[in-house]
């Protein structure tokens, strides 16, 4: 079939006397669709790696399948044809008893997506099948950026359309070297020649031979074009939340992997501590605003049970009622000359309670959303997990170690003056009367007094409290992630306190609660992060999971306000003297890879998040002037030149002043016409043209016979005598050369000749002199 | 190959085969393709072998090459009871000298015609091996020089046909080309409808060559400049048909060496002293499809000649020829 269409090049040239360029013959057009084909599919089939739908196996057998058929095209024959009889019942079959099974469709149908590449994948397709190729493709990699919402969506997008198109062009290409006859289609039995014959690098060098540079860099520059255009638009039309806008991420329920809820047995932060992932992270506006070690807050949890901590029906109600709002306004009054903004990026499936670092003035989401306010535990719920990237911003944090809570001193003073004490949760035990006793024990150990109404009595502060049982703690537990807690009868938590065992900070968190408690002070656990990292390189808090944490507060009745607990932490005094602000930032600095590629993740949100058009206005605004002022300088920059030329020309022209320029005109002249000459010796030092040392006779002459093959029909004379001298320097014995210099100028005159005549177009064509020319074929 | 030619003998060359060309093509018509290869086998010093059905003028393209020459000509018709003896001669005992006379047979002669080569049994081609490579014939432990310029034009019948008897690989290596004559086209069959009368024993054509011109062509052919690209590109085709899976076997070293000779000639033939890679892929065809066997089993023979030379069409193809 190659053979056909150099005969239809060949019959092409007798009609036009001109040659076309060097072409891929059917073959090799074939080969380079099945190249296109596979990449395709395996770009679409990778992008499983950011999709949690459990197509991991079928992503590698995939992988594996349809890469051995693309590195080697006589595999599909290996495939016994039964399996192509059979394939698509089968198919459809996984696909209805998966989705029975799952009930999930979306996953379902990726992964069906994922079993039909693979069918294509391992046979010979015909166009029909090429096209679908790209529709399964493109299906797959529009869910994956839909649900991802990441950076890669854009690059893989970007690649995947640009091998699209060219797959495109050569399925068309394929079409029309056919003659429109389509080729009997193949299941089992031998190989196409096309593919028993494949050899990719032999298929490059050809296309490096065929490819017509100037197409392919105006196509290169057309591509660039329009994804630049793309990305102006993407800057400059109004944001929307493309992941939410879309209905895809409903039909995916998400895993969650670790995460932070309204019940915490023990244990279960130290489970989200061991996982490194990335939780959470925090933009600011300003730096020096960074508390020395800020805690994360996100949830508040009063009711204790054998070793497990719950949020109360009592406190649930003070989460108050669902509202839906893209704005909540905290507790915190606005202060005057502090605008700090943070603003939040929260990982998918880590909590529905947002992080936050205290009390807030506002936040914004960037959408309404279903929340739960509770003003005076400063928490924020979110009705269901989000199962994408969640941004909110927040004004106006208080990052104090000190939570106000007027209500709760309210009815603490109630409580103090009804005399017989009224049942206020967050000062239950929730233990038995043994372990009561054990803990009044330890209590009065650590206070160095009789319990009861000590803080009733005012005998001493919530703070100086707090301190001791955390000193206290800190002398008779050492800190772990794997403890021991002793076994025999009653609390668990009361056990691990009377022992010496080590202790995560669950146990410290609760035991303090514990202990305050039985003091009288109210105290309760918070849970959430503690510290992170800066990242160095795109300027911003990391959380991980790794920095998961729970601490206790406990109520002061003096100040009105909970303050924090950690007996995990440095004393209150040391906290103090913490550096803030920058010095904070130096030490938590992260300049590691996975800082690197957690800041592309930054970057990305950063572009697709908005919370109002300001920043968008700001870009455009950047770009717009970037534009006039770099168009302003061209201006100036020529004016000055062309007036600097005008009054160099208006100066006295002197003999000296005419010989500089006359030697200047002359040596400008020297070096076109050295350039010319003495083009062979230039060529001469090619020396990065390959290790291989050529005549640079030989090779001028090859060049110009290349450029020079003018149609021996047209041109009798000089022009074919001219091909013929060229073919002597080029393949005749040295000896037998005709000057090469002149030959070459001949050359040059006849290209130049007929090309002013329009017979040659400039790309420099022809077909051969006679019969003992060259064909275009041989000779490129 | 230290020196080149002279001008003047180019001219020589060509004026010579001008006129060979011109009077074949009286009886040869809208074949020009043919003649110049069979030149070209001329002009290195090699056996042609020309497959075709009876009926297109096969013999008498290898008669009026003897002819339009000034050699001696013999013409062998093979048949299935032909012996060695037929075409090599043999040793008689002479009852006046009272001793073995070697009574010559056809193969002494300058063009040898083996007509239907393949309707000989192997033995009496085989007969041919010899005198193909060495120009000699040995009988009785004595060895018989025949002819110089010495040429053997076969022809024979494709291979599938009744009664015959493919020729062994090792002899069709020792042809330089194999041919197709193909039907001529409707306005030169026209012609040779026209004027055509009698067979080819009546075609009366003068000589215009003689013989030591022939002689002085294939040494000048020679003399006939390869440059070390062109040298290369061979030597690229040949081993791409060494890893070209669908051949049994690649081509011999004979093969490589023969393709140079060829390209040599042809150059000559066109009036060149130097090859173009186009004398090189023009030549691949006739020269190496004879040479070269599928490794698989194909329905028939001219099943296998059509992969085949896809085949060698599309290593061709994928071999970029020296720029």
């Amino acid at each position: 079939m190659s053979a056909k269409i150099q005969r239809d090049a060949a019959a092409s040239v007798g009609a036009t006397g001109q040659t076309k360029r060097p072409q891929l013959s059917l073959d090799e057009l074939h080969q380079l669709k099945w190249l296109l084909g596979g990449v395709l599919t395996l770009l679409a089939v990778w992008t499983v790696f950011y999709m949690d739908v459990g197509g991991w196996t079928l992503m590698a057998i995939t992988t594996v399948a349809a890469g051995a058929c693309l590195a080697e095209p006589a595999l599909p024959t290996r495939v016994p044809a039964l399996a192509h009889t059979l394939a698509f019942p089968v198919i459809v079959l996984i696909f209805c008893g998966d989705l029975w099974l799952t009930a999930e469709l979306l996953p379902a149908m990726v992964r069906l997506d994922i079993m039909l590449l693979l069918y294509r994948g391992i046979s010979y397709r015909q166009r029909r099948d090429d096209l679908q190729v790209i529709v399964l493709g493109l299906f797959l990699i529009v869910v994956a950026g839909v649900l991802t919402v990441s950076l890669l969506f854009a690059a893989q997008i970007l690649i995947y359309t640009a091998c699209a198109l060219a797959f495109l062009l050569t399925i068309t290409l394929v079409e029309a070297a056919d003659g429109g006859q389509r080729a009997p289609f193949q299941k089992g039995g031998a190989a196409p020649v096309w593919a028993a014959h494949a050899n990719w690098p032999q298929l490059f060098r050809r296309l490096r031979e065929v490819a017509d540079w100037r197409v392919v860099a105006l196509g290169g520059g057309l591509f660039a074009g329009v994804v630049v255009v793309s990305g102006l638009l993407f800057l400059a039309i109004p944001r929307f939340q493309l992941e939410n806008s879309l209905f895809l991420e409903r039909f995916i329920s998400k895993k969650v992997k670790t995460g932070f809820n309204d019940t915490i047995k023990l244990g279960d932060v130290t489970d989200i501590q061991r996982d490194d992932g990335l939780a959470l992270s925090v933009d600011l506006s300003d730096r020096t605003q960074v508390p020395a070690a800020p805690y994360w807050r996100m949830l508040v949890l009063d009711q204790y049970e054998n070793g497990t901590f719950k949020l109360s029906a009592q406190l649930r109600q003070k989460l108050g009622r669902e509202r839906t709002d893209s704005v909540v306004h905290g507790e915190a009054r606005p202060r005057r000359g502090v605008a700090t903004y943070w603003t939040f990026y929260l990982e998918s499936g880590v909590s529905r309670y947002l992080p936050l670092l205290g009390e807030f003035e506002l936040l914004k989401f960037r959408e309404p959303q279903n929340f739960r306010l509770g003003a005076d535990l400063s928490v924020v719920a979110l009705r269901d997990e989000p199962v994408t990237m969640t941004a909110y911003r927040v004004e106006g944090i208080t990052a104090a170690a000190a939570l106000p809570d007027p209500n709760f001193a309210k009815l603490w003073q109630e409580n103090d003056r009804a005399g017989p004490q009224r049942v206020i949760l967050q000062t239950r035990l929730g233990v038995s009367g043994p372990d009561r006793v054990k803990l009044g024990r330890i209590a009065s150990e650590i206070i160095g007094g009789p319990v009861a109404g000590a803080a009733a009595a005012g005998r001493l502060s919530a703070p100086e409290f707090a301190e001791q049982v955390s000193a206290w703690l800190r002398k008779n537990h050492a800190y772990s992630l794997s403890p021991s807690v002793p076994g025999g009868d009653g609390d668990p938590l009361v056990r691990w306190l009377d022992s010496h065992e080590p202790g995560h900070c669950e146990l410290f968190a609760g035991a303090i609660v514990l202990l305050a408690r039985t003091a009288g002070f109210p105290a309760r656990v918070v849970t959430g992060f503690r510290g992170g990292s800066w990242n160095g390189y795109s300027n911003n808090f990391t959380i991980r999971n790794s920095d998961a944490h729970a601490w206790t507060e406990i109520f002061d009745a003096a100040s009105g306000a909970w303050l924090r607990a950690d007996a995990l932490a440095a004393t209150a005094a040391a906290q103090a003297a913490e550096a803030k602000g920058e010095a904070a930032l130096a030490s938590r600095l992260d300049r590691s890879w996975t800082a690197r590629l957690e800041s592309l993740r930054v970057f990305w949100y950063r572009r697709i998040v908005n919370f109002d058009q300001r920043s968008q206005a700001e870009t455009l605004k950047a770009v717009k002037d970037a534009t006039q002022h770099t168009g302003r300088r061209l201006r100036e920059a020529l004016a000055s030149a062309s007036q600097s030329l005008r009054a160099w020309l208006a100066g006295p022209w002197d003999a000296g002043r005419m010989l500089r320029v006359l030697t200047l005109v002359l040596a400008a002249g020297g070096v076109v016409w050295a350039a010319k000459n003495f083009r062979l010796w230039i060529y001469d030092l090619g020396w990065w043209r390959g290790p291989r040392r050529e005549d640079p006779v030989r090779r001028e002459a090859g060049r110009w016979l290349v450029r020079c093959r003018v149609p021996a029909e047209r041109e009798r004379g000089e022009a074919s005598g001219v091909v013929r001298d060229l073919q002597r320097l080029r393949f005749g014995a040295a000896g037998s050369w005709p000057e090469p210099a002149k030959v070459f100028r001949r050359a040059r005159q006849a290209w130049r000749e007929a090309r002013r005549r329009g017979r040659v177009s400039s790309s420099g064509l022809a077909e051969a002199v006679g019969r003992d020319g060259f064909s275009g074929r041989n000779i490129s | 190959m230290s020196d080149f030619m002279q001008a003047g003998q180019i001219t020589e060359a060509k004026q010579a085969l001008d006129r060979l060309r011109a009077n074949m093509r009286v009886t040869i018509r809208g074949k020009d393709d043919v003649i110049e290869q069979v030149l070209v086998c001329l002009v290195a010093g090699g056996h042609l072998l020309i497959e075709d059905l009876p009926g297109v003028g096969k013999t008498t393209l290898a008669y009026s090459l003897a002819r339009s020459m000034d050699c001696a000509f013999s013409r062998i018709q093979f048949t299935s009871d032909l012996l060695p003896s037929d075409v090599t001669g043999v040793a008689i005992y002479d009852e006046t000298v009272k001793e073995f006379v070697f009574k010559k047979g056809p193969v002494f002669a300058n063009v040898v015609l083996a007509d239907e080569i393949n309707r000989a049994t192997p033995k009496t081609q085989s007969a041919l091996l010899e005198v193909m490579d060495r120009a000699r014939v040995t009988i009785d432990g004595e060895a018989h020089a025949v002819g110089t310029p010495f040429m053997v034009f076969a022809t024979q019948n494709p291979v599938d046909y009744e009664g015959t008897f493919p020729l062994p690989e090792s002899q069709m290596d020792r042809f330089l080309m194999r041919l197709q004559m193909g039907y001529p086209q409707a306005v030169d069959e026209l012609e040779i409808l026209r004027t055509q009368r009698g067979g080819y024993d009546a075609i009366a054509l003068n000589p215009v060559v003689t013989h030591s011109e022939v002689l002085k062509l294939q040494s000048l052919a020679q003399q006939v400049f390869v440059e070390e690209s062109v040298l290369e590109f061979v030597l690229k085709i040949v081993a791409a048909t060494r890893t070209e899976a669908e051949f049994r076997a690649g081509v011999s070293v004979r093969g490589g060496l023969a393709l140079r000779t060829a390209a040599q000639a042809r150059a000559l033939v066109l009036g060149r002293d130097f090859v173009l890679p186009d004398d090189v892929t023009e030549l691949v065809a006739p020269i190496f499809a004879h040479r070269l066997a599928l490794a698989r089993q194909t329905s028939d023979a001219l099943e296998e000649r059509r992969a085949v030379a896809a085949a060698l069409r599309r290593i061709v193809a994928s071999i970029p020829g020296p720029m």
